[in-house]
Formats: C-alpha cells, sequence, structure tokens
C-alpha cells in the first residue's frame, strides 16, 4: 500500500469521527425542539401515555388552532394572537429606530468626527453593559412622567434606549473601515451631511443592516424582563402572555397547547434567521476588521 | 494676474506644522505637479485647494477670486482620489452623473454630459455596471470622466496612477496628458513619483517637509536644480554627487575631485563668477549620468566636453544604454555610455564630462552655488508677481 492511501485512510477516519461528533451534538441541539414540536401536535391522552419521544399516533391542529385563539391567558380566553402582535408591534419600530439611530451615531462618530467623538462612543459603548435590572425603577420612573407606562409604546421606547449602544457600536466599527475618500469625493460633488448618508453610506451598509436588524430583532422579542416589568393585561408582549398562558393552566395541563404556543413565541426570530443568517457572519466579521 | 494663485499658505496640525509658506502661481491651462517624497505636505495641499481641509494662514486664490472659506461644491473644482472614490452601489453612469444630479441638472442633460464623458473616455459600454465589476484601469476611467462631466474651472489629481500596474500606469499617463492636450483644462497633480512629474507637467513643483523647494518647469527643475535634493530626486538613475575642492589651475578656475586613479580636474565654467568666491574650499558637485558618456559620444555641439581616464568599476547594461559605475569624490557615480561600448569591470577607459552641465552646492546649506543674474531669472513666479 502506497504511502498517500494511507494518508487518505487516515484522512476518511479523522473525517467520520468529526461527522460522529457533529451529529450527536445536534441531535442533542435539536432534541427539545422536537420535543416541543410533537408534543404540540399529539391529543392530551396521548401526552399522557408518557413517551415523550414518539411520533403523534393521531395527528393534531387543535393545540395550535387554541394556543392562537382560545387558550385562557388569566381571565382572557382569547389565545396568545393578541399578545402576538403586541410584539411585532413592538419589535419593529424598536428595531427600526434603534437601527437607524445607530447608523447615524456611526455615521457622525467616523465621518464627522468632532472634539470628544472618543469620550462620546465610550459613553455610548459603556451602555452595552449595563445589566437590564438596574435600570428598571429608573426607567419605570421615566415611563410614568411619559405617559406610556403600561403601552408597547413605552417598551418601545426602552427598547431603543437600551439597542442604541449595541446598534452604534455595529455601525461604528463599520463605517470605520469605509473609506473617507468617499465621503470626500461626495462632497466635492455637491452632497450634503444627509445625501451622502442615505445616498452613499447606507446603500453600502446591507452586511452590517442584517447583523442589526438580526441582533435587535432577537434581542427585543425575546425579551421577558422589560415586558413583565412594564406592561402587563393587554399589552403585555407574547413572552409575557407565554409565561402567564402557562402559569394559568387550571387542573389538567394543556402541554400540547403550551408547547403550541411557546412555538408561535419562537418562530419569528427562526424566521429572520433563516432568512438573513447567512448575512451574520459575514456583516459580524466586515465589521471587526477595524475598529 | 495668475489663474491658481496659493500665497504664502500656511497649515497647521495642532503643534506640527505641515505647510510652511507655500507660494504658487499659475496661469489657465497649466499642468502642475506637486511632487515630493511622502510626508512633504503635497497631499495636504492638494486637499485645501479643494476645501477639504482648512487653510491655517495664506490666501487661496481662483480666477482673482479668494476660495479659502467657500465650500468644496461651489469652487468649480473636481478632483480624482488615489483609490478612485467610486460610489459602490452606484452604476458607472449614476457615479459620473452623481456631481450633476447634485447640482439638479435636469435629467436628459445630464445623461448628454454622461454620455459625452463616457465616449471621451471610451467607456460607453460599461455605463451599467456597478464599480465592483471593473478592472482598474477602467475604475480609473471612470474617476476621471466623474471629474470631466462637471467641466470644472480646475481639476485636481491625487496620485492617480499609484494603484495601477506598472504597464496601465504608463498608458494612462499618455492618456491623461493627452486629455489635458485636448481640452486645455488647468491641472493640478500630486505624485510622488519624479518620472510621472517630468512627463506631465509644465510646472512642477517640488516640496520637502512642507516646504516649496522649487518650482519651474521640468527642464529647468532638472538642468537647473535649486539644491542638493532637488538634485538628487528629480531624475532616474539620479544625478551623481561627489565632494570638490575648487582650486586654480594655471590661472584657471577648476574643481578638483579626488579618484583612486588619481585626482580628476575639471574646469569650471558655470556659475563661475559665484565660485571665484568658493576657491580653495570645499563643494558639493553635481553631474547628471548623461553628462559623464564615452569620448565617441559626447555631445561636443552644445557642451564642453573634458575627458578623464578612471578604472571601470561595473557596468550595468539596459538595452538602450550602459551604465557605467566608477569611483570618484569618494563615491560611486553612474555614466551613461552608448550601448555595446567595449568596457569591462577593472579595466581604465576614457569618460568625457560636460562640464558645461556641471552644477555646484554649498556642502552646509545643500543650497545651489549660482550666478546672481540667474538666480533672479529663476525665482518662482510667484514672488515676481507684485500685483
Amino acid at each position: 500500500m502506497s504511502a498517500g492511501s494511507l494518508v487518505a485512510r487516515r484522512n476518511t477516519l479523522a473525517r467520520a469521527l468529526l461527522y460522529a461528533v457533529l451529529l450527536t451534538f445536534a441531535v442533542i441541539y435539536l432534541m427539545p425542539l422536537y420535543v416541543m414540536l410533537v408534543t404540540s401536535f399529539k391529543p392530551l391522552e396521548e401526552i399522557h401515555q408518557g413517551n415523550m419521544l414518539a411520533l403523534p399516533q393521531d395527528w393534531t391542529f387543535a393545540p395550535w388552532r387554541e394556543a392562537w385563539g382560545s387558550a385562557c391567558i388569566g381571565l382572557e380566553c382569547s389565545g396568545v394572537h393578541g399578545y402576538f402582535f403586541n410584539s411585532i408591534k413592538i419589535v419593529v419600530p424598536a428595531v427600526l429606530i434603534s437601527g437607524l439611530l445607530g447608523a447615524f451615531n456611526g455615521y457622525v462618530l467616523t465621518k464627522w468626527r468632532f472634539r470628544g467623538h472618543k469620550i462620546v462612543f465610550g459613553l455610548i459603548l459603556f451602555s452595552c453593559f449595563i445589566p437590564f435590572q438596574i435600570i428598571l425603577l429608573p426607567m419605570a420612573r421615566v415611563l410614568g412622567i411619559l405617559h406610556i407606562a403600561n403601552s408597547t409604546t413605552g417598551l418601545v421606547l426602552v427598547h431603543i434606549v437600551y439597542g442604541i449602544g449595541f446598534t452604534t457600536l455595529f455601525f461604528r466599527n463599520f463605517y470605520a473601515s469605509f473609506p473617507d475618500e468617499l465621503v470626500r469625493a461626495a462632497k466635492l460633488d455637491g452632497a450634503g451631511f444627509f445625501t451622502i448618508f442615505f445616498r452613499i453610506l447606507l446603500p453600502a451598509s446591507i452586511p452590517i443592516i442584517v447583523v442589526t436588524i438580526i441582533w435587535q430583532f432577537t434581542n427585543v422579542w425575546n425579551d421577558f424582563l422589560f415586558g413583565v416589568s412594564f406592561t402587563s393585561g393587554d399589552s403585555a408582549p407574547i413572552t409575557v402572555a407565554l409565561n402567564n398562558l402557562v402559569n394559568s393552566s387550571t387542573g389538567v395541563k394543556a402541554y400540547n397547547v403550551n408547547m403550541a404556543a411557546a412555538m408561535v413565541a419562537a418562530v419569528p426570530t427562526l424566521i429572520v434567521y433563516i432568512l438573513a443568517g447567512k448575512y451574520f457572519l459575514r456583516g459580524l466579521m466586515s465589521g471587526s476588521v477595524k475598529g | 494676474m495668475s489663474f491658481l494663485h496659493i500665497n504664502n499658505i500656511h497649515k497647521r496640525f495642532g503643534e506640527t506644522h505641515v505647510l510652511k509658506g507655500i507660494d504658487i502661481a499659475i496661469e489657465k491651462g497649466d499642468f502642475l505637479v506637486l511632487v515630493g517624497p511622502s510626508g512633504c505636505g503635497k497631499s495636504t495641499l492638494l486637499n485645501m485647494i479643494a476645501g477639504l481641509d482648512d487653510i491655517s494662514e495664506g490666501d487661496l486664490l481662483l480666477d482673482g477670486e479668494r476660495i479659502n472659506d467657500l465650500h468644496p461644491s461651489r469652487r468649480d473644482i473636481a478632483m480624482v482620489f488615489q483609490s478612485y472614490a467610486l460610489y459602490p452601489s452606484m452604476t458607472v453612469a449614476g457615479n459620473i452623473g452623481f456631481g450633476l444630479e447634485m447640482r439638479k441638472v435636469p435629467k436628459a442633460e445630464r445623461r448628454e454630459a454622461v454620455r459625452r464623458a463616457a465616449e471621451l473616455l471610451q467607456i460607453e459600454n460599461l455605463l451599467d455596471r456597478k464599480p465592483g465589476q471593473l478592472s482598474g484601469g477602467q475604475r480609473q476611467r471612470v474617476a476621471m470622466g466623474r471629474a470631466l462631466v462637471r467641466e470644472p474651472q480646475l481639476f485636481l489629481f491625487d496620485e492617480p496612477l499609484s494603484n495601477l500596474d506598472a504597464k496601465l500606469r504608463v498608458d494612462m499617463r499618455t492618456e491623461i496628458k493627452q486629455l489635458h492636450q485636448r481640452l486645455g483644462t488647468t491641472i493640478v497633480y500630486v505624485t510622488h513619483d519624479q518620472i510621472e512629474a517630468m512627463t506631465l507637467a509644465s510646472r512642477i513643483a517640488v516640496m520637502r517637509g512642507g516646504e516649496l523647494q522649487q518650482l519651474g518647469t521640468p527642464q529647468a527643475v532638472y538642468d537647473d536644480p535649486n539644491n542638493l535634493f532637488v538634485a538628487g530626486f528629480m531624475g532616474s538613475p539620479s544625478m551623481n554627487l561627489v565632494n570638490a575642492r575648487i582650486t586654480r589651475d594655471a590661472g584657471v578656475l577648476v574643481a578638483r575631485i579626488e579618484s583612486p586613479s588619481g585626482d580628476v580636474t575639471l574646469p569650471i565654467v558655470r556659475d563661475r563668477a559665484a565660485l571665484e568666491t568658493w576657491c580653495d574650499r570645499d563643494v558639493i558637485l553635481g553631474l547628471r549620468p548623461e553628462a559623464i558618456t564615452d569620448p565617441s559620444s559626447a555631445n561636443r555641439q552644445d557642451g564642453e566636453i573634458h575627458e578623464a581616464e578612471l578604472e571601470v568599476e561595473l557596468v550595468e547594461p539596459t538595452g538602450a544604454d550602459l551604465y557605467v559605475v566608477t569611483r570618484l569624490g569618494g563615491r560611486g557615480i553612474n555614466a551613461r555610455m552608448r550601448p555595446g561600448a567595449p568596457l569591462e569591470s577593472g579595466q581604465r577607459a576614457r569618460f568625457a564630462f560636460d562640464v558645461s552641465r556641471m552644477v555646484a552646492f554649498d556642502p552646509e546649506s545643500e543650497d545651489r552655488i549660482r550666478d546672481v543674474e540667474k538666480a533672479s531669472a529663476e525665482m518662482p513666479a510667484a514672488a515676481l508677481d507684485v500685483s
């Protein structure tokens, strides 16, 4: 046997081992999702038989319908759909506004430098490291003064304020490697502050826009603490509703309905990842080359 | 009144004094090349003309109007950047037309102007492409098209050829020169490449350390350098600079240069009046390689030839010429001989020096030693322009 084929065989073996390890981890990570999915499609009797991993014998969409439209959350029995739209109402403006503000900050901090720009950036960056819990009381007070406590608008404000630190960081690092000569050329061409931003920089920022959207969307959508602290009843986001749904089951636990509701709560972030995921790493890399 | 007048311009970045009083004046249609080593302030000066950097002190006049505080977009100036600076998300047509769009030129008129500029640069077939799909040379053309389309009063080029490969650079150089001749525009061009400066310029400004060293036509800068720096910077291979002593030999003023094969004495014919005062003192002599030849190819009509026998140290054929290195005044010097001259290293050979082209420098100040009448005629135009 030649040395070449020996090496080739050893490589195949190493590769097989690698795939085996990867496959094992994939199975471990996917297991909870699998259990959630199969449980959500089983009737309650089947669940009580005990075999969590078994596929449903009797496929049913009833738990999904119930979770969406008629499950009881507290005293209200109309499912999670209202809270789902609450979350949409929060997440869309919060992501767009914090993203746009972050982009503006990044643009100014790199292309229109002013005295003390480093300190300003440092302070903005500092906000990334403030734990959620610390701002709960002051923020509740601010929302009260602004008369937007217990509303989705209030949550939008909270998420914008909290998100600006991260979005600014992303865009600043991205624009730091954006050539200054382009801005200078545009100035000579007669473009002003906003024209340069909207016509030259923003169209060239797709990778970092995607990163920002994924990051902000996941954070805002998955937020529970702010939601549970600053809203109650009708204006709660879906994460809070999910918690309430699980807690307000009386008598028999409707595991299938709970699982279906949890899936409903998880699907939007999954969709965002699937649609934009391939840009995510690329964008993070491009932002991190220069800082 | 000159067209572009840079009047005693200073630039300070905090404590650092980047430009220390630059005076340059050029006429309409001139091709001014700012040349110098990196960090000499040439790009800063260009950015100040464009309005991208503030002027700390001094006046900038374009066609008689002071434009120090005019916004870049209102100076009627276009610039070609080193990196081309094409807008990545716009098509070539969008890039070229952007300046006109910002100036609210109607769409039809704009399209026509873009088409004309593209035609001039032979990039009509690229108008719908994005910059990412273009080669270096094509990007260069688009960048020039963006400047041309606005028909500005003044063009600025910031090392536009430095990102191209060697062959393309020579082609584009020719093309820029042709374009300048055809359109008769006024150009300020920054480069660190002295060959680019020589071939393109109608006026060269040699800069070093934020100071203007010399302003003049390429030939004047080449033949009649103001100081050691200019002499050494312009020309390739560079000017031979050797230590020599001015003495009198049988009543004739000569320069005596040491060499392993015996001292060489060359008669002083240029700047003789000034060098009289340097008798029995050391100077640095400058002689271009092409002013040291083999006796048979020496220019005896215009020059004044003086021969000497020296030892050949090294022979470097380039095809078109044969460069011969010999030792003089303690340094290796380059002589340009005719190709195929029968020379070998170690051999003794006769060298013909054209002493009419020899220049001398003060070893202390590094300034040129030249006759007074001559000096005043070579002063920068700006200094004479007292109006």
